[in-house]
């Protein structure tokens, strides 16, 4: 149970306390990534979260590789200028935790190398001494092939190297890497409480860690990965009573096009992008997750009936789906079935209250958006757990969640992302957070509000219930292309 | 009425899609016309007990014919269905034991539930079924293998077999060749077992040389979509080595029945020394392990891939042993409870109220002064009943009540005339119906494993719950099967107080004398389920062979 229950007055989660997490390895480990994901976590988790990058410290101080002195990442003896300034990066960089942790941060994570024992003792001091928890998280990586991966797809990207050869910018980088194996500690003290990563999950060593918050950063941990996949989200077809959680109505005519259509797109969309990574549909299976509501299982049927082996000349698709009962849409409670007049006119109390806070507002019997969020928490671990491609078919409450989650948004702004039906989001998880992209490839009942009355969408058939309808706020900053052909 | 053939490709047809809007306009006029002489409260559209649900189900008929799946719809009408168990069939794990100096068998056993059955099974008695939460579990324990065959050679031959530390020392040839054939024998039985449906299987032996792990990894590597994780519990602090070995002499082990306390613990300490000799910790880099020291002090996963090893995995790191317990406590008679309606969110009756003036004192007794945190679900039902609680109290969304979906607010009475048929089919098996727009007992069991995480790293709680969820969590103490979960008896206005211990639960119930309906309701022609009634006498078997 992730989410916060309730706050305290310090605005500290979990009886908790302020935490520092010291990322300790040699460049190119993985750090910034799982600093980054921990983040987009914790936060979604509701916990002040923040990364103080060294790498970006000193960039947005001192400029790219190229305004460093030459002796910056070198070998040996630097001039007592070169000193002074690494010196002053270090410095700075304290100054921002402590400002962060002073202006309410529960969470603050220090991506840097952090290599030598007597720097991550002075460093583990002095926040020790001002009462928060200090958890060494070291990244080791013995796979060189997983190393080179890092190096090529981030690391040659940054703005140290804009403009050099990219085999240059490798080689300078495995220069600057040997640089700082010379003095590159492991970390054997148990000073404070650690966990160890070797190669991106592959192991995990976990030592002294207590309470929830911090056994909550472990199986996290426990779970990303950095392989190529992609996430997929469409909404189920439209369904006869789109208003009613509990009718749980079977799909409209138009629905079942939309299944149709879904699956051809998806099949084409997804060959399209794997053909550009020079790979095969067939080799890689495309896992599906619905919900347990008959519009959402039913929409992922005709991927179900192209994969059946029985199938004369073998099954089409290589998928496999997946019900899962705790992705139901938003629970309406009392407002179930309701036009939103009708809503008004019996709940005028709160649905003012609604209106004003739909994050975390809860109508009688309703679940609020966090209570949504709370819910989704093991669907969310089992997702960053997935290494293979999903298509997630779902419900636009639902979706909201999840892609709030992905893309880092703030937890008030969800109630407000506009997930449109016959859109393909597609999002593929990188380095620093996540590529998005929104393909339209459908238009008919329930894309839009007001559609044409007798094709079965109008502007009380649209949501699947009123908890899930706080259109139009905001919209989701994903690029949306041009329908694509199928 | 457009009539389309099954054959035919499917058609968007215009008059379909009138008549589906017309009914439902119509529907819900009629809805509002029946309450409009209760003013201030909403029509429940598309409630089972209205006319609205029927009428649109009957309607829908053509939109069923929609596309051509490789399996019938399941049906679209009435009020709820069975629901088939998921698919499960790509989770299958040997989780093998590599016990160390101690292990802690508890540990392990919560996996499949808290505790065993006390109902031991005469012919495979080795052999005891767990369910963690929606998984099938079982524990292949080699030590009540190695006993019963014992027994039953003791009771054809009349020799009996000498099972003190001598046998477990390595020196004796004969003796380590016999555990390693009874290990081998009950690894086949567990493969077996996965390959007939279950989930995950536990190979409880001790499995401390690299050689027996080379064994088993080879074994099992010969099985498609059969993978091994082996868990290494190991255990250098001389309190907790202590404690461990009280335990074991005190706790009724069979293996020292008919000694004395001393002499028992001088031979459990022989063992293992002997064990001690041959130990070899897991240093093979290529196995996937999770090797736990000092209860959860550090933690090591190595290769854990896969959701479900990494769900086993946090549990692990998540239990504790601290001595603590967990209060049970439906909320006090509520006035829907009088009625006979199920769900909603009414607030308590007369007794009801009286039952939450008195909890206090009741809770006060047991604990004094001990900390204690108090949960409830969002339903004013359970809030009000811990008003009179001067504790830390929570409220939490994933305690409220099963959803019964079209049905909630109805009596059983109005149900099963509305629905006969459906109705009935609820008893066939109850664990897995889902009421339609609701939730099943399966659900109820997902949507409470991140409490049951919780309960596990908490301490004193109280929780002041509804029938269906404590059934859920009673079900997960007792490790009872999922077939009779539904049907546990969790009276109104009584207290349970649940004390884990190293090898189950105490159990103790309060019941104040304050009437109330009873909301249970039988199995239908079939007989109650035998629930163990004290747990800690059960019998447990050594997990060392």
């Amino acid at each position: 149970m992730v989410a916060p229950l309730y706050t305290t007055a310090s605005g500290l989660l979990f009886h908790a306390g302020k935490i520092l997490v010291v990322t300790v390895g040699l460049p190119a480990r993985g750090k910034t990534h799982i600093s980054r994901a921990l983040e987009r976590y914790l936060r979604w988790a509701g916990v002040k979260t923040q990364v103080v990058s060294l790498g970006d410290y000193r960039r947005k101080t001192l400029g790219g590789a190229h305004k460093l002195p030459p002796d910056y990442f070198a070998i040996g003896e630097k001039s007592p200028e070169t000193e002074a300034l690494r010196k002053k990066v270090m410095e700075g960089c304290e100054q921002l935790i402590w400002d962060h942790f002073n202006g309410g941060c529960q969470v603050v994570i220090y991506d840097a190398n952090n290599g030598t024992r007597a720097q991550r003792q002075t460093l583990g001091q002095k926040f020790d001494q001002a009462g928060i928890h200090v958890i060494i998280l070291e990244s080791v990586c013995n796979d060189n092939k997983l190393i080179e991966r890092n190096i090529r797809s981030v690391k040659i990207s940054s703005p140290d190297y804009r403009g050099w050869d990219p085999d240059k910018a490798v080689d300078d980088y495995y220069s600057r890497i040997k640089t700082r194996e010379l003095d590159y500690e492991e970390v054997e003290e148990l000073t404070w409480p650690f966990i160890r990563i070797i190669n991106v999950g592959e192991k995990i060593m976990v030592n002294n860690i207590r309470g929830y918050l911090q056994s909550r950063i472990v199986f996290f941990l426990m779970n990303i990965h950095n392989k190529y996949r992609t996430i997929y989200f469409a909404r189920s077809g439209h369904s006869l009573i789109e208003h009613s959680y509990r009718a749980d109505a079977d799909l409209s005519p138009g629905g079942w096009e939309y299944a149709e259509k879904l699956k051809d797109f998806v099949v084409e969309r997804r060959r399209k992008a794997l053909a550009a990574r020079g790979l095969e549909p067939k080799d890689r299976r495309l896992v599906i997750w619905t919900s347990a509501r008959r519009r959402a299982h039913h929409t992922a049927w005709p991927f179900i009936a192209a994969s059946d082996p029985k199938t004369p000349g073998g099954p089409q698709l290589n998928v496999k789906v997946i019900e899962k009962p705790q992705m139901s849409e938003i629970n309406p409670g009392v407002w179930d079935g309701l036009t939103p007049d009708q809503a008004r006119k019996y709940y005028p109390e709160e649905w003012d209250r609604f209106v004003k806070d739909p994050y975390s507002f809860r109508a009688p019997r309703a679940e609020s958006y966090h209570d949504l969020s709370v819910r989704l928490e093991p669907v969310l671990i089992e997702l960053e757990r997935q290494q293979e491609d999903l298509l997630i078919i779902g419900h636009a409450s639902v979706i909201r969640c999840l892609l709030a989650y992905l893309i880092g948004l703030p937890a008030s702004e969800i109630p407000a992302i506009e997930v449109a039906r016959g859109d393909l989001l597609e999002v593929v998880p990188a380095s620093y957070g996540v590529h998005s992209q929104a393909y339209h490839f459908w238009d008919g009942p329930g894309r839009k509000h007001g559609d044409e009355p007798g094709t079965g969408g109008n502007e009380n058939n649209f949501y699947e219930n009123y908890a899930e309808d706080t259109k139009g706020k905001r919209r989701v900053t994903v690029t949306t292309e041009p329908p694509a052909e199928v | 009425m457009a009539e389309s053939s099954a054959d035919a490709p499917h058609r968007l047809d215009q008059a379909d899609l009138t008549r589906v809007d017309d009914a439902l306009q119509q529907s819900k006029e009629d809805a509002y016309d029946t309450v409009i002489s209760s003013p201030g409260i909403p029509p429940v559209a598309f409630g089972a007990g209205g006319p609205m649900l029927k009428q649109f189900d009957e309607s829908n008929q053509p939109s069923r014919l929609g596309s051509h799946p490789t399996t019938p719809p399941r049906s679209v009408v009435g009020i709820g269905g069975k629901v088939a168990k998921p698919d499960y069939s790509e989770a299958k794990i040997v989780l093998a034991m590599v016990s160390g100096i101690f292990d802690l068998p508890h540990r392990y056993e919560r996996l499949g539930s808290a505790g065993w059955t006390a109902c031991e099974r005469e012919v495979l008695p080795q052999q005891q079924a767990h369910e963690w939460l929606e998984y099938d579990v079982k524990v292949f324990n080699v030590g009540q293998l190695r006993r019963s065959r014992a027994r039953i050679k003791k009771q054809q031959s009349g020799v009996k077999v000498d099972h003190t530390a001598s046998y477990f020392s390595f020196d004796n040839v004969q003796g380590t060749r016999d555990r390693d054939q009874l290990a081998q024998d009950s690894l086949e039985m567990l493969i077996h077992w996965l390959k007939e449906g279950g989930n995950v299987g536990i190979h409880d032996a001790t499995n401390s040389t690299r050689e027996r792990r080379r064994k088993i990894e080879e074994r099992v590597a010969k099985e498609k979509g059969i993978v091994v994780i082996f868990l290494e519990s190991e255990c250098d602090d001389p309190a907790i080595i202590a404690a461990n070995v009280a335990l074991k002499v005190s706790s009724g082990d069979p293996d020292y029945k008919d000694m004395s306390p001393e002499s028992a613990k001088q031979d459990f300490l022989r063992r293992i020394k002997e064990y001690e000799a041959v130990y070899e910790s897991i240093t093979e880099s290529h196995l996937s392990y999770l090797r736990i020291k000092n209860v959860g002090n550090q933690v090591t996963l190595c290769h854990i891939h896969g959701y479900l090893q990494s769900r086993i995995a946090f549990y692990l790191m998540n239990l504790h042993l601290k001595p603590r317990s967990i209060f049970f406590s439906r909320h006090g008679e509520s006035q829907y409870n009088v009625e006979g309606k199920i769900g909603g969110d009414s607030p308590l009756s007369e007794r009801g109220m009286k039952y939450a003036t008195a909890l206090p004192a009741l809770i006060t007794d047991n604990i004094g002064d001990a900390p204690l945190t108090v949960w409830t679900s969002t339903l004013q039902r359970t809030i009000q009943t811990a008003q009179h609680l001067s504790y830390n109290k929570l409220t939490w969304k994933s305690l409220d009540e099963l959803d019964a979906g079209v049905c909630d607010g109805m009596t059983y009475e109005e149900i099963e005339q509305a629905y006969p048929e459906d109705f009935a089919n609820r008893d066939e098996d109850k664990f897995n119906y889902r009421y339609r727009g609701g939730e099943s007992y399966r659900d109820v069991v997902v949507r409470l494993e991140p409490v049951i995480m919780e309960l596990e790293r908490q301490e004193n709680i109280l929780i002041i719950g509804h029938q269906a969820i404590l059934r859920c969590l009673y079900a997960y103490f007792h490790n009872l099967p999922q077939a009779d979960l539904p049907y546990i008896k969790i009276p109104l206005h009584t207290v349970i107080k649940l004390t884990p211990k190293a090898y189950g639960c105490d159990e103790e119930r309060y019941t104040l004398p304050i009437g109330a309906v009873d909301t249970h309701r039988p199995k239908p022609r079939a007989t109650q389920p035998v629930l163990p009634a004290h747990q800690s006498s059960r019998e447990y078997y050594g997990s060392h062979v």
